[in-house]
């Protein structure tokens, strides 16, 4: 029988634990997600009910799958690991989830040396990074790390990593493998370069420094707001696997871990490790056993024994896979508007669930060359010198946005699944400028702002107020329906206002050679990806010396460098308002600039946007979990699955063991 | 001259013709205003340092007859070079080979099989019912392109849900026993294997038809028959071995394009073949996979041609070799 | 070629001298050649009458009415009674929730499909002004017999378009690959020794490359900014390079062989240049072997095109041909299942190409001297 001192002793010291453990529970919590994001334009297909705020769950490490809750005592001896709890409901272990992306398939499974976006989608399947987005808030979610900080300075970035965390082949995940890929792999410019000039700012890269074996810090060279961000799905690479790699010649790089490697050979972090490459045919990754998520009844992570990408030549042998049987799921950007009615009558038989994630991160937008310079090896100007008046006249560029019939492309050529566009930004990005306006087609208006600016009609044609015939070359890529469709319709459009318009398709990689190299072009419908999250990861376009700034691209020099020497006022403007963005923390702030800049395009138009693709996704319904968001969206084949570790497959009975490979 | 000397002497001649085949290719492609690097470039995450990193690597800023003799001498030595894609192209060759290899194998053994006995049914049967009816399936087979052949026998397979959807293997191939993997192979091999044998039965059947036919109006047949031999050992026993001895070399002429791969028919079909492989590295101006493909098409033509020509000397031995 | 080559031999041998009936009547005798060649006259005619026959042209589209399904059209009125045929004027509706649109008809007038009509304005056979039409209806509402396409051009008119293009590049094809052939093997003959060895070497490199990529490679050359009608020519022109090799083969085997026959050294004694003196005497005994080659190789231009337009690399949009159509529709199975008469540009491809291998079959046989005794 204790005293009663004693007795109030360890109750204190009981409550004392109880505490300490719910400090540390509380410590890296996210916020708890406020309300649904809104769909606009969805239909009864509304996002799955929230998750509990993340926990940060304390487990033992063993080879059993289940974990127990350690104290934190146990915690700061280190001889426990921290894994980080998911937040679907439970299910059932097991079974597979068979996916398509269409293609040549992914060229490596070394995401640091991918150039495409199929290598860089694996690569997200195979390795984890340090923070990631929240699919639900657009916030920074923890991943290997279990916390991070930034300076008041806004300089430096401290980074916590959980304890415990196994590479797949049992190695401990530490700080050294993080300053590995951020000191090492990507600032010696190991495989893809561009990975090195993201996270550089005004050609400096951050400085990265190791304080103890699970925390690090970055120092940047100034204040750099997108740095958070640009850490986002960058995998952390494994030192003790691939450090004696950056021994030999950085050619050598873009070989280590290719499809054609031994799977063996490769050490991932992720969910899955690879299985088989079968060539031009399937990528079958597995479940990596010593993954550091676990589910809330504490068993480790993945569900599915098995992922399986089959790789098909276009989309639509995807779709004829899908309904027969063959794929379980069909990711963004398969079902293309025309698909979307079909796909729909077919969800009973075929016992799947359409998503409608909203509008794609992509823009589609009609461009005029303002290219005022001469080419310096033929001497001759870029463009007609005649018709780079008409395109630099932003009456003109004004007349051509009001003229075109948005809503007849939607309603033609995406058979109204989509949404028509007039902003930079897509419109489920989260900085986008809410206040700009669409407008119809309006020809009276057109006509007006032409006939202002000088502009004279004559039997029927638009001529410019020193007498020429409007007339221009619109290209766009061929053997695409879609780009097609569109074409037509600006073309007839623009016949109303009397300007003649010559479409001509041209293949893809042409195209692209006129944009970035040869400057020979007068007008281009074409499309590029976005950024919902962070608009800065555009600057390259926006920049006015930037690799895509194609509205008027200035080319490098002998020596590499871009110099530009003819800054039009509003591409200043819009560069101040990047850099601007970049520099400060406040999100009002950062919301003021991006505005701004969406406004400076709305008003003159280097790019005339059209419309924006929906998100259409299809699900089985004998898997689990799956809750798309349309800020969790990732390259295929991640894709909307950013939560693929807790994905199940309820046709697997939990007895299911995995068979070993051979 | 003998037939090994006669070889030599072939294999000789077509080493100038390989070069002139080289060049042509070479010239073909460079003239084709495609930029290799196209994906990369429209993709806003790639820096302009990456892009010129990706010149170098792949020698693309070079001039064209340096690179022409880069080319050349590297093949020389047995080194294919490396695909803009990534991955070295022997690999990526050798892979496919063997897919394109079996369907090719396998239409060819169907075709001759079904074609052989349908031409000489439909010669020793002239006019009836099972010789027109061959006829009309010979006519229409000519008169189809491949891929929408193709793409009806997939619409056949989605809305029957008989046959799988293209592609060579199922997803759960590995986890079939080796009896089941083969099974699996096979029922993936239906739809092209119909498709490739549908549109080439033509040729042999007509061309079977014809000579048998022929060879009935000859002399020794009538002969024969005057001879009073029954008119099966007739037929099957002296005229039949004639009538196929001209269609031994055609079996040369389809060896030589047994790895070219039938493209469309590969990218309707989502089959991993060579076809499928060169039509995307010659869409997308892949240097040194397209020059790798061409020049293995190209030797296999040559090769098929000296194969006939051999067996047309054993065929018909009143004919010399030059 | 075996056989080609074996045929040619025949050919030269002397037939017998009794009197016979043309070689035309033969052929028109025969059941299924003669529906062949009724077929392709009225394919042909079909494609040069297009913009008569059709309610609209090629370009003509109403932007409201994109991807409409086939007109309805109605032959009773609401009594029930018998009536001249009309149609309703549509209009589309858009549904979020299904992600479908759909096509109302518009009851309260009937809008009577007339004949001979008065529409948009065309030149036929490119030069003769005519506003003349077989049928249509009126512009308040259109007649979109197999439906419209993603612009709300008219499918149907089109297949006619269509066919001007993929029935001529057959025959412009062989005009400029046969007398290229013929010209090149008659000099590689004529000349004989290294010159001949040369140009064939350079003839075989043409014929081992795989037409299929030769095909695709050249098409990729073509420089981007050309007009619809500039590229059609340049395609024609590369369609043709896959066809004179083989051509120009045979034709040089000819003329060795008959380099020293005995009529030809009568007409060089008689001082008629030596390189025409050839032909004249080479082409008629090859005319039945060319005539037949011919009509075998326009099935192949036929399909080389259709084959360049499935990859996206032949006539481009907007132009349209069988091949670009077929494209198309091949693009959305999802369609497809549902409506298999978008097929109708492959389904027409093929019988021209049944059509011309009939014909070519029927005239091998009757211009085949070893048939002719019989």
């Amino acid at each position: 029988m204790k005293s009663a001192p004693s007795q109030l002793l360890s109750a204190l010291k009981v409550l004392l634990l109880c505490l300490l453990q719910l400090l540390l529970l509380c410590a890296c919590s996210t916020p708890y997600p406020k309300k649904p994001l809104s769909n606009k334009g969805t239909s009864g297909l509304d996002l799955v009910s929230k998750p509990s705020a993340q926990k940060l769950f304390l487990g033992e490490e063993s080879n059993a799958q289940q974990l127990k809750p350690a104290s934190a005592a146990e915690i700061a001896s280190g001889k426990v690991s921290e894994f980080f709890e998911n937040r679907g409901k439970i299910g059932n272990f097991g079974g597979s989830l068979t996916v398509a992306t269409f293609g040549s398939g992914p060229k490596t499974f070394n995401p640091w040396a991918a150039t495409e976006v199929e290598s860089h989608g694996i690569g997200q399947l195979l390795f984890e990074s340090l923070i990631d987005v929240d699919p639900w808030t657009g916030e920074h979610l923890c991943r290997l790390a279990r916390s991070f900080e930034v300076s008041d300075d806004k300089r430096d970035y401290i980074f916590h990593l959980r304890r415990g965390l196994q590479w797949s082949d049992g190695f401990p995940l530490t700080a050294d493998d993080v300053i590995f890929t951020f000191g090492t792999l990507i600032k010696e410019g190991f495989g893809n370069q561009s990975l090195r000039d993201t996270l550089s700012i005004d050609g400096q890269y951050p400085s990265i420094e190791k304080i103890d074996a699970y925390t690090v810090k970055f120092r940047t060279p100034k204040p750099f707001s997108p740095f958070l961000a640009s850490l986002h799905g960058l995998g952390v690479a494994p030192k003790h696997a691939l450090e004696k790699y950056t021994k030999r010649p950085h050619q050598e790089f873009f070989a280590v871990w290719d499809v054609n490697c031994n799977p063996a050979d490769l050490v991932t972090s992720g969910p899955f490790r690879v299985g088989r490459y079968v060539p031009s045919q399937r990528v079958e990754l597995i479940r990596n056993p010593l993954y550091g998520m676990c589910d809330a009844s504490h068993r480790r992570l993945p569900y599915l024994d098995r992922f399986t990408e089959a790789i098909v030549p276009d989309q639509n042998s995807m779709l004829v896979k899908f309904y027969g049987n063959e794929l379980d799921f069909l990711d963004i950007r398969s079902i293309r508007g025309p698909d979307a009615r079909l796909m729909k009558q077919r969800e009973g038989p075929g016992n799947f669930k359409m998503y409608n994630l909203g509008s794609d991160d992509g823009t589609m937008f009609l461009m005029f060359n303002l290219n005022q310079r001469k080419d310096p090896q033929t001497g001759k100007y870029y463009v007609d010198p005649v018709k780079q008046r008409w395109f630099n006249n932003l009456a003109f560029r004004q007349a051509v946005s009001h003229a075109i019939n948005r809503t007849s492309i939607l309603n033609n050529v995406l058979r109204g699944v989509g949404s028509t566009l007039y902003t930079a930004e897509s419109p489920t990005a989260i900085y986008l400028n809410k206040k700009l306006k669409a407008y119809d087609q309006d020809l009276e208006f057109s006509k007006k702002l032409l006939t202002d600016a000088g502009f004279k009609f004559s039997h029927g044609w638009l001529l410019d107020p020193n007498g020429n015939k409007i007339e221009f070359t619109l290209n766009t890529n061929a053997g695409n329906s879609i780009r097609d469709g569109t074409c037509v319709i600006i073309q007839n459009d623009l016949k109303k206002l009397g300007i003649k318009v010559n479409y001509q398709p041209i293949d893809f990689n042409i195209l692209v050679d006129k944009t970035e190299q040869s400057l020979d072009w007068e007008a281009i419908v074409m499309g590029l990806t976005g950024d919902k999250i962070e608009p800065y990861n555009g600057a390259n376009i926006w920049k006015t010396e930037g690799r895509l700034h194609m509205f008027d691209q200035r080319l490098p020099d002998s020596s590499g460098k871009t110099l530009v020497n003819d800054e039009r006022p509003f591409e200043k403007e819009i560069a101040h308002c990047f850099n601007a963005a970049a520099n400060t923390f406040d999100q009002t702030e950062r919301h003021k600039y991006f505005d701004r800049y969406q406004e400076i395009v709305y008003e003159q138009l280097p790019f005339i946007y059209l419309y924006s693709a929906l998100d259409l996704t299809a699900m089985r319904n004998t898997h689990g979990n799956y809750n798309p968001t349309p800020l969790g969206i990732y390259y295929t084949p991640k894709g909307s699955l950013h939560n693929i570790e807790e994905i199940f497959d309820t046709r697997a009975k939990s007895t299911n063991r995995i068979r070993e490979q051979k | 001259m003998s037939i090994a000397a006669y070889i030599l002497k072939r294999l000789l001649q077509a080493l100038p013709l390989l070069f002139i085949i080289s060049v042509m290719s070479f010239t073909m492609l460079k003239l084709a205003p495609i930029d290799p690097l196209a994906t990369l470039k429209a993709n806003p995450a790639i820096s302009q340092a990456m892009i010129k990193a990706e010149e170098e690597r792949l020698g693309l800023n070079k001039p064209p007859v340096v690179q022409y003799g880069l080319w050349l001498s590297r093949t020389l030595t047995g080194n294919l070079g490396i695909s803009t894609a990534g991955g070295p192209v022997s690999t990526l060759l050798l892979q496919r080979a063997f897919n394109t290899l079996l369907l090719s194998v396998l239409s060819i053994l169907f075709t001759w099989l079904i074609a052989i006995p349908a031409g000489t049914y439909a010669a020793v049967y002239r006019g009836s019912y099972i010789d027109k009816f061959f006829g009309l399936l010979t006519a229409v087979g000519m008169s189809m392109p491949t891929f929408l052949l193709a793409m009806l026998l997939l619409m056949f397979a989605l809305s029957s849900g008989l046959l799988p959807i293209g592609g060579l293997t199922s997803a759960y191939y590995f986890d079939l026993s080796g009896c089941a993997q083969i099974l699996d192979i096979a029922w993936h091999l239906v739809i092209p294997v119909t498709v490739l044998t549908f549109v080439g039965l033509a040729g042999i059947q007509r061309q079977m038809r014809g000579n048998l036919l022929d060879v009935l109006r000859k002399e020794y047949v009538r002969t024969a028959r005057a001879k009073g031999l029954p008119e099966h050992t007739v037929i099957y026993r002296h005229a039949l071995r004639n009538a196929i001895n001209p269609l031994i070399t055609l079996l040369g002429f389809e060896l030589g394009s047994i790895l070219s791969g039938a493209a469309l028919t590969e990218t309707v079909l989502s089959y991993p073949g060579l076809g499928r492989l060169t039509l995307e590295a010659v869409l997308t101006k892949d240097l040194n996979l397209v020059m790798a493909s061409l020049m293995l098409g190209a030797l296999m033509l040559i090769l098929g041609n000296l194969v006939a020509d051999i067996l047309l000397k054993f065929a018909d031995p009143r004919i010399s070799l030059e | 070629m075996a056989t080609l080559e074996a045929n040619l031999e025949a050919s030269l041998q002397p037939t017998t001298g009794a009197p016979r009936p043309s070689a035309w009547s033969k052929i028109w005798r025969d059941p299924v050649a003669r529906i062949s060649i009724i077929v392709l006259f009225i394919l042909y005619m079909s494609a040069a009458l297009a913009s008569p026959l059709t309610p609209y042209s090629m370009d003509f589209n109403d932007p409201e009415l994109g991807n409409s399904p086939p007109t309805p059209v109605h032959y009773v009125d609401e009594k029930g009674a018998p009536c001249a045929p009309f149609v309703y004027k549509a209009k589309r509706m858009n549904d979020a929730e299904t992600f479908s649109q759909f096509f109302q008809q518009d009851e309260t007038q009937k809008f009577p499909i007339h004949f001979f009509v008065k529409a948009e304005p065309y030149k036929l056979l490119g030069f003769i002004p005519a506003d003349l039409h077989l049928f249509g209806v009126g512009d308040g509402a259109r007649l979109y017999i197999i439906g419209s396409d993603i612009n709300g051009r008219d499918n149907y008119s089109r297949l006619f378009f269509g066919a001007q293009k993929s029935l001529t590049i057959g025959f412009l094809g062989l005009f400029i690959a046969f007398p290229i052939g013929i010209i090149y093997g008659g000099l590689a003959g004529f000349f004989g020794g290294a010159v001949d060895n040369a140009m064939m070497r350079f003839a075989e490199a043409v014929m081992s490359i795989p037409s299929f990529y030769l095909l695709i490679g050249l098409a990729a050359i073509l420089p981007p900014g050309m007009s619809g009608a500039d590229r059609f020519a340049l395609i024609t022109v590369i369609l043709s390079f896959i066809g004179w090799a083989g051509i120009a083969r045979v034709i040089r085997g000819m003329v060795l062989s008959i380099a020293d026959e005995e009529f030809v050294q009568a007409a060089r004694a008689s001082g008629m240049p030596e390189f025409f003196n050839m032909l004249k005497h080479v082409i008629p005994q090859t005319a039945s072997f060319i005539i037949v080659a011919a009509t075998m190789q326009v099935p192949n231009f036929i399909l080389s095109e259709s084959g360049l337009s499935f990859i996206g690399l032949g006539i481009q949009q907007p132009d349209a041909s069988w091949g670009n159509m077929l494209k198309f529709a091949l693009d959305n199975i999802n369609e497809l299942l549902e409506k298999p008469v978008l097929l109708a540009p492959g389904f027409l491809i093929f019988l021209t190409i049944l059509c011309f291998n009939q014909l070519g079959d029927t005239m091998r046989d009757v211009l085949d001297p070893k048939m002719q005794g019989q």
